[in-house]
């Protein structure tokens, strides 16, 4: 029994270093094969998925190099709690940040994003068209890279009208005309609840008046201004009209666009990515809607704001060489091609707009052009969110009727200005 | 002598894990809370703690918004927990009574509790929808006109109590169906006996006796309704004209958007405040002990 035993254990031991061996010679082209470096790259999960052809063709055409796609939030400011979370905690898993334009100040002040100038040869900025160009580059340094565009738009229906309003009194005279015909039930719809697209919608319309939302703080960066009153009660009138429906106050882009695509509205102010959604089976207006740029007073330009998104390499990446390629392949000629023909997104490079193949597969590419050379930024500071918020409040206080247009203006201009003199920000 | 400090160890050490994990999830937490509410830690200051003093506490003094939102995050609570109390033990004696089709019941209730917060959020969300909500559906048809109920801000609030009380309702009534059952069936048998009537049985027997049930769904109820945020994220969005703006959301707007985590840190400590103040008169009033 017990020599049985002894004669048994190196015989197991035997048969076990030959296992081994066999193991160490299966594994030995893995380990000589290494993996290929991962660049993850944080976007709203829209983009995700109008991004993955050309991530699948990078990935393709990089034996060394993966783009992984993190696929975020739907809403635009979740994307950013998600990203901020992350860089809180120091170790962020993201090498690359899809950014709206409005977060490029604030990130870049916190020392989340790398400076780009270093990475990349010549002007990067130099194909991208003028409406697109700001809001990347701030205090000297490159952040962002755009990708595609997005632009504040007028929506008008063709089978009611021959031609836009041009001015603010145009479009409500048209309105109460259509109304009192019967042909549609609400006039003008926008987007009026308390959050970022109301500042935009604003933006807009101050700008039409010829307002500037931006400048020093003894300004009250533009806010406490005739313009801005003047901004505020047309919007207040809209609804105390009945041009506009007292529900606007809680409309966001969704609740929009299911008022003008049900047929019930003349106007809608809405981004260019309604447009797609308006041509659908289910939409009452299908081949009978048009854009342009929003109304302005006579002698004043129109104005659209500039929603762009854009990448950033963030400073924690371990990897900033091939995050930049990354980046450069994302916002690329190619990429951006992509997005537009089969997606429907505005690109930011001038050579797209003139692209013949483009051009036929986007008919809107023109107009889209166009609102793009009015675009109208928001004041681009690390304060922005604040700017914003006290803004929101007041034009909100102000459609619902809580407090007077001129009243709920000084109110903003007054909590603008406090907020930068303790930032020690002094200009936007 | 040696018996009594016996069980004084195995006590401590039996409360130990529970204190210990008490101070790392709750405590550990407010005192460094606490601690950044002396320190301003922002954008301006590279998002690194640099202490400050008192400048936080003052502003927070200062910040008409803060007692706006702190006054109508007490409202909200204050209206949707004696709502939730009152319906929930309604039910609950409703649920306790013996009837057919009691345990489907039982269970049915429960559903709108079992439901996320920000889906059933959604669904009122397009319940309240102006013009093409149910509700409004049914005003449209009675009236002609629709109501902007969350566009206007003196309803906006009030559809937000709705939905929460909708939601938690069922949480209330089963803790007092909990209650409820603990309390003696010949309690009442002794009160019939001596001709008592049902009124005098609610009075006298069920609700004194529910007392430290209702006590605790209450502060359970005030502590959640006063942290009201993502109901409210979904639902309104605190708007319109900030009029549904909870403290929770003013802490998160503080931290996650404006990077202020001193400011914020603050605004919680501040409201944390509030809550321990009032949290220590209800102890109060409704630690009583039961009269005999």
């Amino acid at each position: 029994m017990i020599v049985g035993r002894a004669r048994a254990r190196p015989r197991a031991l035997a048969l076990a270093i030959v296992l081994a061996g066999i193991l160490a010679l299966l594994a030995l082209p893995v380990a000589w094969a290494r993996p290929p470096l991962t660049i993850t790259v944080l976007m709203p999960a829209p983009f995700a998925e109008a991004t993955a052809d050309t991530v699948a063709a990078f990935n393709r055409d990089h034996r060394r190099l993966r783009i992984a796609v993190a696929r975020g939030p739907f809403e635009t400011e979740a994307v950013s709690d998600l990203a901020i979370s992350s860089l809180l905690l120091g170790d962020s898993p993201y090498d690359l940040l899809m950014m709206d334009v409005t977060w490029t100040a604030k990130y870049a002040a916190a020392g989340w994003l790398l400076p780009l100038d270093d990475w990349l040869d010549g002007d990067p900025l130099a194909g991208v068209v003028a409406g697109a160009r700001e809001g990347n580059r701030l205090a000297g340094q490159l952040w962002r890279l755009p990708m595609l565009a997005s632009m504040g738009l007028l929506y008008w229906r063709t089978d009611l009208m021959a031609a836009p309003p041009r001015t603010p009194a145009e479009l409500v005279d048209r309105s109460k005309e259509l109304q009192q015909q019967g042909l549609v039930r609400w006039g003008y719809v926008w987007q009026g609840r308390q959050y970022e697209g109301l500042s935009c919608v604003f933006l807009e319309v101050l700008r039409g008046f010829g307002g500037q939302w931006g400048g020093t703080a003894a300004s009250g960066i533009g806010l406490d201004s005739t313009q801005a009153t003047a901004a505020a009660s047309w919007l207040r009138q809209l609804v105390e009209t009945g041009v506009t429906p007292a529900s606007v106050a809680d409309f966001a882009e969704p609740e929009s666009l299911q008022a003008f695509a049900s047929g019930e509205a003349a106007f809608m102010r809405n981004w260019p990515y309604a447009w797609k959604e308006l041509q659908k089976p289910g939409s009452a207006v299908a081949g009978k809607v048009a854009i342009t740029t929003m109304v302005a007073e006579p002698g004043q330009s129109p104005a659209a704001t500039q929603g762009s998104w854009g990448l950033s390499v963030l400073r924690g990446s371990a990897h900033p060489a091939e995050a930049v390629a990354v980046l450069q392949a994302l916002t690329g000629e190619d990429s951006q091609r992509r997005l537009a023909r089969d997606w429907g997104y505005t690109p930011t490079l001038a050579s797209l707009f003139d692209d013949p193949e483009l051009r036929a597969a986007l008919p809107l590419l023109p107009a889209l052009r166009q609102a793009l050379e009015v675009a109208a930024l928001r004041p681009i500071t690390p304060v922005y969110a604040q700017l914003s918020d006290i803004l929101q409040r007041q034009l909100s206080a102000a459609i619902t009727g809580g407090t007077a247009p001129q009243a709920a203006m000084d109110r903003a201009g007054r909590g603008s200005r406090a907020v930068l003199d303790a930032s020690g920000v002094e200009a936007v | 002598m040696g018996e009594r400090r016996r069980s004084l160890l195995v006590g401590v050490v039996l409360i130990g894990p529970a204190l210990l994990l008490l101070l790392l999830v709750f405590l550990w937490p407010m005192a460094s809370y606490l601690w950044l509410s002396f320190h301003a830690q922002n954008l301006f200051t590279d998002l690194q703690p640099v202490a400050v003093g008192m400048l936080n506490w003052r502003r927070l003094v200062l910040d008409a918004r803060f007692w706006q939102d702190a006054a109508q995050t007490l409202r909200f609570a204050l209206v949707s927990v004696s709502l939730e109390l009152g319906l929930g033990l309604a039910m609950a004696l409703l649920l306790n009574q013996r009837w057919r089709g009691r345990g489907l019941v039982r269970s049915l209730t429960l559903l709108p509790w079992a439901l996320p917060t920000t889906v059933m959020a959604l669904g009122w969300r397009w319940i309240f929808n102006d013009p093409s909500g149910p509700i409004n559906g049914v005003i449209a048809g009675l009236t002609g006109s629709t109501v902007p109920f969350l566009a206007s801000p003196s309803l906006a609030w009030l559809a937000v109590v709705f939905a929460d009380v909708w939601k938690t309702t069922p949480f209330v009534a089963l803790l007092l169906l909990a209650g409820l059952q603990m309390i003696p069936a010949d309690l009442y048998e002794a009160l019939a006996l001596e001709g008592g009537n049902a009124r005098q049985a609610l009075l006298r027997i069920t609700l004194p006796l529910l007392r430290p049930y209702l006590l605790l769904v209450l502060l359970f109820r005030l502590a959640q309704a006063l942290g009201v945020f993502d109901l409210i994220v979904v639902l309104t969005g605190g708007g319109p004209a900030s009029s549904t703006e909870s403290v929770a959301g003013y802490a998160y707007l503080n931290a996650m958007r404006f990077l202020d985590f001193g400011y914020s840190a603050t605004v919680m400590i501040g409201m944390f405040g509030v809550l321990l103040l009032l949290g220590g008169v209800l102890l109060l009033v409704l630690r009583r002990p039961v009269r005999a």
